[in-house]
């Protein structure tokens, strides 16, 4: 998977004509062979654009900062991050008329010791689901059978206080620093309810258990919208894994809710802003 | 109502500590104005015992309750909490309790997922003519949270057993 | 002050850690979901003290942690009474093994902060508690550039005692602060765990480790004149080119809590009904909200002034007050990075940049 060349001359022919103030897509870090976001402000840093099987930050979460604030944006887009880009157009975020999305049919990630990321393993929509231009051959999927996240089955396999334990260790090695929050993106919010400074209500102190407030609160807000793009765990500098609250999550909505993953169907809210009459009532007394 | 002393009566998540003594739950009732706070009204005018280690808190629609209200109270107090509102189909605001519902099967499982017992976290449809189904509801509660022991898992400062 | 070298072998290194363990409460690097931190140990078997990957944060924890008690209070209509938090776990007698030099050149920076106008008696109570041991490095990282900073690496004195591979296959435990000597001493003299037989002369052994030292400033990748960019920065305040170098940051404040020498920290209170705790936990300059004020002016509205504050308070203002950077090129913040942003480079950059205007 090597879209190089194709993306810099979209990215220069975006800017020739006039058509964005900003692109966003991947460069060579310059020290090693992985990628780093970077935002191209004109035609002569077009060359330093580069689309391989190493960019894996999703770029979407650029959309919510100063540099693309009320700009035009070009913006490369995995199979993942385009469905978080569906959702941020569903929730009124971001103008699609502002916004030229170079779509990818992508292969795959890896990550930085070259192992295939275990989310592209089970990737179900690989193909860009929004785009004005397509690179690569889409693979038409199609429906596939849900599989539930392995580390989640195993998790839901073990016993009661050592899950409660495993997860105890988890929280306590977070620092809160609020990096899985800052590079969702979908947590797009001004000011994010686990900041407030209102003691009573969130807690603001860096214990354990303010860690697992905030973790279990920003899961749950994500709950029916998150795309499983792995930013947040690619953030963590606890290397928490994180992916196992939202993986769970997603395995429940969409046993019980909907037959679709979040973000696939343009115009789709999340789970939790919609409803059914058959939506599963047994656990209720 | 009497119930049997124990010799040693842990808690659920972490079999190592022991529950005091005399140990009694504390249960967070989260009840919907319309239907369920109603219907525990009725329970009391129609004098009809449930236990006293409920606590109760009324939101003016089961929807009103977010999944941290469940979250902060089992960091506090609560060693369980109960929610309830009104049958589907009786919402005040004709659709809250089919959004809360969603919702609170994905918390349920998640929190049970990160280690407390699922019975920690019940939910009932409870309307303003069932009072003697408050009462049971209360009972089983409680009854299922005494047997899961104290609650020890991520409490506040001041919180700690 | 003499300085007493012990030497010891590979076996004998080993012995040292678990005497070290054993006489007392010791922290050491431990692997915990694919990274290593300082934590708690008891056994040799459940850390690694000579790990040549670097933890993700340093040892700052252990002495300002991410969240401390200030105090407790009680607040009622009768009036409001505090009382002082339970005793302190971090300022008992302790040993920290495995402490890089940068790790332990961060806390003499933070040294002068926290004995400036006010004096933070629980850090000092902490810092004088703690005795730390060291590896030297003999392998620069990808991210390091300490020895482009403006102080000494060859000087050791940031460790109380420094662990040293000799040429000679010995290993050299050797004591740099009153602090160090006296815990060995005291180690010695309690286990009797090293043959203390010195062949080499002490010329000799400091000519060898002058060599090694040759080759391990040899291995940076990283390299830049400290002076030349200290003088630019302070000139180039206004440079847009601050708004090129976050472009792609996405505040997410890692770096700052992973830095050994970022201290600024915000208070929280929990409360319920009239008791409270007063918490002190980490904050970030990097954050939207750090100089919000009440009433809702932030005079750092936009990402490029908190870089730039960022930037500048490293290499500008702390040294201007204190005489050093606040930055020992440990690099950790550029690992934790989820876009792998460097403050080398960053200081670079612009400082480069606003040369060529």
């Amino acid at each position: 998977m090597n879209y190089t060349k194709q993306i810099q001359e979209i990215a220069a022919k975006l800017f020739a004509e006039g058509k964005i103030d900003v692109f966003v897509g991947y460069r060579m870090n310059g020290f090693d062979d992985n990628q780093v976001p970077v935002l191209i402000t004109g035609p002569q840093e077009v060359s330093r654009l580069v689309f391989t099987d190493k960019s894996v930050f999703n770029l979407v979460n650029y959309l919510k900062t100063d540099h693309t604030r009320r700009k035009r944006v070009g913006l490369v887009v995995k199979g993942c991050d385009s469905r978080s880009l569906n959702l941020m157009l569903t929730e009124s975020q971001v103008k699609r008329e502002n916004l030229y999305v170079v779509g990818i049919c992508c292969e795959g990630v890896v990550d930085d010791a070259g192992r295939k990321m275990q989310n592209c393993t089970e990737c179900m929509v690989p193909d860009a689901v929004v785009s004005d231009e397509l690179l690569g051959t889409p693979s038409n999927i199609g429906l596939q059978p849900y599989a539930v996240n392995p580390d989640i089955a195993v998790l839901a396999e073990k016993p009661l206080p050592e899950r409660a334990a495993y997860f105890e260790e988890v929280f306590e090695n977070c620092i809160r620093c609020n990096a899985c929050r800052h590079s969702c993106p979908l947590c797009y919010c001004a000011k994010c309810c686990i900041d407030q400074e209102t003691a009573t209500l969130y807690n603001g102190a860096n214990t354990t258990s303010g860690a697992f407030h905030a973790l279990m609160t920003w899961s749950l807000h994500l709950a029916g919208r998150c795309v499983d793009c792995r930013n947040c765990e690619k953030a963590c500098p606890s290397h928490l894994p994180l992916h196992l609250l939202h993986k769970q999550n997603e395995s429940v909505i969409y046993e019980n809710f909907q037959e679709h993953l979040a973000g696939v169907i343009p115009g789709d809210r999340g789970a939790f802003y919609k409803y059914s009459m058959q939506d599963p009532d047994d656990f209720i007394m | 109502m009497e119930t049997e002393v124990k010799d040693q009566l842990v808690s659920i998540e972490k079999p190592q500590l022991i529950a005091p003594p005399n140990w009694e739950p504390v249960i967070m009732g989260i009840l919907c104005n319309w239907c369920s706070y109603a219907g525990s009204d009725l329970t009391g005018t129609s004098r009809i015992q449930y236990p006293p280690n409920i606590r109760i808190i009324r939101v003016p629609c089961s929807s009103r309750v977010d999944p941290w209200f469940l979250i902060k109270s089992l960091q506090t107090t609560a060693d369980g909490v109960l929610v309830s509102g009104c049958h589907p189909g009786d919402c005040h605001y004709i659709s809250g309790n089919y959004y809360a519902r969603r919702r609170f099967l994905v918390t349920k499982k998640l929190l049970n997922f990160v280690g407390f017992h699922e019975d920690r976290i019940q939910f009932s449809w409870v309307s303003a003519a069932e009072g003697p189904k408050f009462a049971k509801v209360v009972n089983k509660v409680t009854e299922d949270i005494k047997k899961l022991g104290p609650l020890h898992l991520y409490k506040k400062e001041n919180f700690e057993k | 002050m003499s300085v007493e070298t012990f030497v010891t072998d590979k076996a004998g290194l080993h012995k040292f850690y678990e005497a070290v363990m054993a006489s007392r409460e010791t922290y050491a690097p431990v692997e915990k979901f694919g990274k290593f931190d300082f934590k708690r140990v008891t056994r040799l078997t459940e850390c690694d003290p000579e790990s040549p990957i670097a933890t993700t944060q340093s040892i700052k924890p252990l002495f300002f942690p991410r969240s401390a008690k200030v105090m407790k209070y009680l607040a009622t209509s009768a009036g409001t009474e505090v009382s002082e938090v339970d005793e302190d776990p971090l300022a008992v007698k302790r040993v920290i093994l495995g402490a890089k030099h940068c790790d332990a050149r961060s806390l003499q920076v933070l040294d002068k902060v926290y004995n400036w106008d006010y004096i933070d008696t629980d850090y000092q109570k902490r810092r004088e508690n703690t005795v730390i041991i060291s590896t030297r490095c003999d392998q620069a990282g990808t991210h390091c550039f300490c020895t482009s900073l403006d102080y000494d690496v060859e000087n050791l004195d940031a460790m109380d005692v420094v662990i040293v591979n000799g040429a000679d296959g010995k290993i050299y435990i050797k004591a740099r602060t009153p602090k160090g000597e006296n815990f060995l001493t005291e180690l010695n003299t309690e286990y009797r765990i090293l043959n203390i037989e010195s062949q080499m002369s002490e010329e000799d052994k400091y000519g060898e480790m002058k060599k090694q030292y040759e080759s391990f400033t040899g291995s940076f990748r990283l390299k830049m004149d400290y002076k030349e960019v200290n003088a630019k920065l302070s000139k180039i305040f206004d440079t847009p080119e601050f708004e090129n170098v976050s472009g792609n940051c996405v505040s997410c404040n890692t770096c700052a809590f992973v830095c050994p020498t970022c201290h600024c920290f915000k208070i929280s209170d929990e409360k319920v009904k009239d008791t409270g705790v007063r918490y002190k936990s980490y904050d970030s300059c990097n954050n939207g909200y750090f100089t919000l004020m009440a009433g809702g002016h932030n005079p750092r509205p936009v990402k490029y002034r908190r870089w730039r504050q960022r930037a500048m308070h490293k290499f500008v203002y702390y040294k201007e007050r204190f005489g050093e950077n606040l930055c020992v090129g440990c690099g950790k913040c550029t690992i934790a990075c989820p876009v792998n942003i460097s403050i080398f480079e960053v200081v670079n950059q612009v400082s480069s940049a606003a040369m060529q205007e």
